[in-house]
Protein backbone atom coordinates (compact mmCIF):
# COMPACT_ATOMS: atom_id res chain seq x y z
CA UNK A 1 0.00 0.00 0.00
CA UNK A 2 3.13 2.39 0.81
CA UNK A 3 4.83 2.05 -2.68
CA UNK A 4 1.24 2.61 -4.56
CA UNK A 5 0.66 5.69 -1.86
CA UNK A 6 3.41 7.20 -2.75
CA UNK A 7 3.59 6.34 -6.70
CA UNK A 8 0.65 7.79 -6.81
CA UNK A 9 1.57 11.02 -4.89
CA UNK A 10 2.59 13.26 -8.16
CA UNK A 11 -0.49 13.66 -8.97
CA UNK A 12 -2.80 12.48 -5.98
CA UNK A 13 -2.59 13.08 -2.75
CA UNK A 14 -4.14 10.13 -0.73
CA UNK A 15 -3.54 11.78 2.84
CA UNK A 16 -6.52 14.29 2.10
CA UNK A 17 -8.88 11.03 1.87
CA UNK A 18 -11.56 10.56 4.70
CA UNK A 19 -11.25 7.81 7.06
CA UNK A 20 -14.54 6.52 5.08
CA UNK A 21 -12.93 6.88 1.35
CA UNK A 22 -9.60 5.60 3.00
CA UNK A 23 -11.86 2.36 3.76
CA UNK A 24 -13.75 1.95 0.83
CA UNK A 25 -10.78 2.45 -0.96
CA UNK A 26 -8.73 -0.82 0.82
CA UNK A 27 -11.84 -2.79 0.57
CA UNK A 28 -11.98 -2.23 -3.54
CA UNK A 29 -8.12 -2.94 -3.26
CA UNK A 30 -8.89 -6.37 -1.55
CA UNK A 31 -12.30 -6.99 -4.24
CA UNK A 32 -9.87 -6.21 -7.14
CA UNK A 33 -7.17 -8.46 -5.91
CA UNK A 34 -9.57 -11.27 -5.48
CA UNK A 35 -10.70 -10.95 -9.10
CA UNK A 36 -7.61 -10.61 -10.28
CA UNK A 37 -6.97 -13.83 -8.75
CA UNK A 38 -9.87 -16.04 -9.86
CA UNK A 39 -9.28 -14.30 -13.09
CA UNK A 40 -5.66 -15.91 -13.60
CA UNK A 41 -6.39 -19.17 -12.65
CA UNK A 42 -9.06 -18.65 -15.50
CA UNK A 43 -6.20 -18.11 -17.42
CA UNK A 44 -4.52 -20.72 -16.51
CA UNK A 45 -7.35 -23.54 -16.18
CA UNK A 46 -7.71 -22.53 -20.00
CA UNK A 47 -4.62 -23.04 -20.80
CA UNK A 48 -4.23 -26.28 -19.62
CA UNK A 49 -7.68 -27.53 -20.40
CA UNK A 50 -7.33 -26.52 -24.14
CA UNK A 51 -4.38 -28.59 -24.56
CA UNK A 52 -6.05 -31.48 -23.18
CA UNK A 53 -9.48 -30.92 -24.83
CA UNK A 54 -8.64 -29.34 -28.19
CA UNK A 55 -6.14 -31.87 -29.94
CA UNK A 56 -7.44 -32.67 -33.09
CA UNK A 57 -7.28 -29.69 -36.44
CA UNK A 58 -9.09 -26.70 -35.80
CA UNK A 59 -11.86 -26.30 -38.70
CA UNK A 60 -14.50 -24.42 -36.57
CA UNK A 61 -14.20 -21.57 -34.36
CA UNK A 62 -16.81 -23.34 -31.63
CA UNK A 63 -16.73 -25.85 -29.37
CA UNK A 64 -18.08 -29.01 -30.31
CA UNK A 65 -19.71 -31.46 -28.60
CA UNK A 66 -16.67 -33.33 -27.16
CA UNK A 67 -14.78 -30.19 -26.31
CA UNK A 68 -17.33 -28.40 -24.09
CA UNK A 69 -17.69 -31.26 -21.97
CA UNK A 70 -14.34 -32.06 -21.77
CA UNK A 71 -13.10 -28.14 -21.02
CA UNK A 72 -15.99 -28.25 -18.39
CA UNK A 73 -14.65 -31.92 -16.84
CA UNK A 74 -10.77 -30.84 -17.15
CA UNK A 75 -11.84 -27.73 -14.60
CA UNK A 76 -13.72 -29.74 -12.41
CA UNK A 77 -11.18 -32.72 -11.91
CA UNK A 78 -8.32 -29.91 -11.45
CA UNK A 79 -10.08 -28.01 -8.65
CA UNK A 80 -10.43 -32.01 -7.31
CA UNK A 81 -6.84 -32.86 -7.70
CA UNK A 82 -6.44 -29.38 -5.91
CA UNK A 83 -8.36 -30.37 -2.86
CA UNK A 84 -6.92 -33.70 -2.54
CA UNK A 85 -3.51 -32.13 -2.74
CA UNK A 86 -4.70 -29.97 0.14
CA UNK A 87 -6.07 -32.76 2.01
CA UNK A 88 -2.94 -35.18 2.00
CA UNK A 89 -0.86 -32.61 2.55
CA UNK A 90 -3.55 -31.93 5.93
CA UNK A 91 -3.19 -35.11 6.84
CA UNK A 92 0.69 -35.49 6.56
CA UNK A 93 1.04 -32.48 8.70
CA UNK A 94 -1.36 -34.12 11.22
CA UNK A 95 0.58 -37.42 11.28
CA UNK A 96 3.87 -35.92 11.67
CA UNK A 97 3.30 -33.86 14.56
CA UNK B 1 1.31 2.58 -20.38
CA UNK B 2 2.87 4.31 -18.21
CA UNK B 3 1.74 8.16 -20.26
CA UNK B 4 -1.61 6.51 -20.97
CA UNK B 5 -2.48 6.02 -16.96
CA UNK B 6 -0.79 9.26 -15.70
CA UNK B 7 -2.89 11.04 -17.76
CA UNK B 8 -6.09 9.17 -17.12
CA UNK B 9 -5.18 9.68 -13.60
CA UNK B 10 -4.70 13.43 -14.12
CA UNK B 11 -8.16 13.73 -15.61
CA UNK B 12 -9.36 12.48 -12.41
CA UNK B 13 -7.01 13.94 -9.66
CA UNK B 14 -8.13 17.05 -9.56
CA UNK B 15 -11.99 15.92 -8.91
CA UNK B 16 -12.09 13.01 -6.47
CA UNK B 17 -9.15 11.10 -5.86
CA UNK B 18 -10.44 8.03 -4.94
CA UNK B 19 -12.47 7.55 -8.33
CA UNK B 20 -9.36 8.42 -9.92
CA UNK B 21 -7.78 5.56 -8.24
CA UNK B 22 -10.42 3.49 -8.12
CA UNK B 23 -10.29 3.94 -11.97
CA UNK B 24 -6.74 3.10 -12.28
CA UNK B 25 -7.09 0.20 -10.61
CA UNK B 26 -10.19 -1.03 -13.26
CA UNK B 27 -8.09 0.01 -16.00
CA UNK B 28 -4.55 -1.79 -14.88
CA UNK B 29 -7.00 -5.09 -14.16
CA UNK B 30 -8.35 -4.83 -18.14
CA UNK B 31 -5.29 -4.45 -19.70
CA UNK B 32 -3.20 -6.87 -17.51
CA UNK B 33 -6.72 -9.51 -18.74
CA UNK B 34 -6.29 -8.85 -22.25
CA UNK B 35 -2.83 -9.23 -22.37
CA UNK B 36 -2.91 -12.35 -20.71
CA UNK B 37 -5.13 -13.39 -23.07
CA UNK B 38 -3.49 -12.35 -25.98
CA UNK B 39 -0.38 -13.66 -25.24
CA UNK B 40 -2.31 -17.63 -24.67
CA UNK B 41 -4.24 -16.96 -28.15
CA UNK B 42 -0.72 -16.56 -29.84
CA UNK B 43 0.83 -19.52 -28.53
CA UNK B 44 -2.11 -22.03 -28.71
CA UNK B 45 -3.06 -20.68 -32.08
CA UNK B 46 0.35 -20.53 -33.48
CA UNK B 47 0.72 -24.16 -32.20
CA UNK B 48 -2.15 -25.34 -33.94
CA UNK B 49 -2.18 -23.73 -37.20
CA UNK B 50 1.24 -22.85 -38.29
CA UNK B 51 3.36 -26.24 -37.83
CA UNK B 52 5.64 -25.20 -40.61
CA UNK B 53 6.13 -21.97 -40.81
CA UNK B 54 6.57 -20.54 -44.48
CA UNK B 55 7.35 -17.80 -46.24
CA UNK B 56 4.10 -15.59 -45.51
CA UNK B 57 0.90 -16.71 -43.79
CA UNK B 58 -1.86 -18.73 -45.95
CA UNK B 59 -5.04 -18.37 -46.54
CA UNK B 60 -5.52 -21.53 -44.84
CA UNK B 61 -3.64 -20.50 -41.76
CA UNK B 62 -5.45 -17.46 -41.32
CA UNK B 63 -8.66 -18.89 -41.48
CA UNK B 64 -7.22 -21.74 -39.05
CA UNK B 65 -5.95 -18.62 -36.87
CA UNK B 66 -9.81 -16.85 -36.71
CA UNK B 67 -11.49 -19.99 -36.06
CA UNK B 68 -9.06 -21.01 -33.19
CA UNK B 69 -8.98 -17.52 -31.77
CA UNK B 70 -12.65 -17.80 -31.16
CA UNK B 71 -12.69 -21.22 -30.05
CA UNK B 72 -10.12 -20.61 -27.62
CA UNK B 73 -12.27 -17.57 -26.12
CA UNK B 74 -15.25 -19.98 -26.21
CA UNK B 75 -13.22 -21.94 -23.65
CA UNK B 76 -12.54 -19.51 -21.43
CA UNK B 77 -16.00 -18.30 -21.05
CA UNK B 78 -17.10 -22.13 -20.78
CA UNK B 79 -13.83 -22.19 -17.99
CA UNK B 80 -14.79 -19.33 -16.34
CA UNK B 81 -18.45 -20.32 -15.81
CA UNK B 82 -17.61 -23.68 -14.54
CA UNK B 83 -14.59 -22.29 -12.36
CA UNK B 84 -17.08 -19.67 -11.15
CA UNK B 85 -20.13 -21.88 -10.34
CA UNK B 86 -17.46 -24.19 -8.51
CA UNK B 87 -16.15 -21.79 -6.37
CA UNK B 88 -18.82 -20.47 -5.37
CA UNK B 89 -20.54 -23.91 -4.26
CA UNK B 90 -17.39 -24.45 -2.32
CA UNK B 91 -17.50 -21.13 -0.36
CA UNK B 92 -21.17 -22.16 0.07
CA UNK B 93 -20.66 -25.08 1.99
CA UNK B 94 -17.47 -23.55 3.35
CA UNK B 95 -15.31 -26.06 2.76
CA UNK B 96 -12.25 -25.73 0.82
CA UNK B 97 -12.77 -23.32 -1.31
CA UNK B 98 -10.77 -19.94 -1.51
CA UNK B 99 -7.96 -21.89 -1.18
CA UNK B 100 -7.04 -22.08 -4.96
Amino acid sequence: MDSFGSGASSNLDLTKLSDRDKQELQQFVVNESQKARIQQSIHSLTDICFRKCITGKISSGKLDRYEEPCMQNCVDRFIDANNIILKNLESMRTAGS
Amino acid sequence: MDSLSTSNLSAYASSDPKTAVMQQIRQEAAVQNARQLVEKLNEHCFTACIPKPGSSLSRAEETCFSACMEKYMAAWNTVSRQYVARIQREAGQGGLGGNF
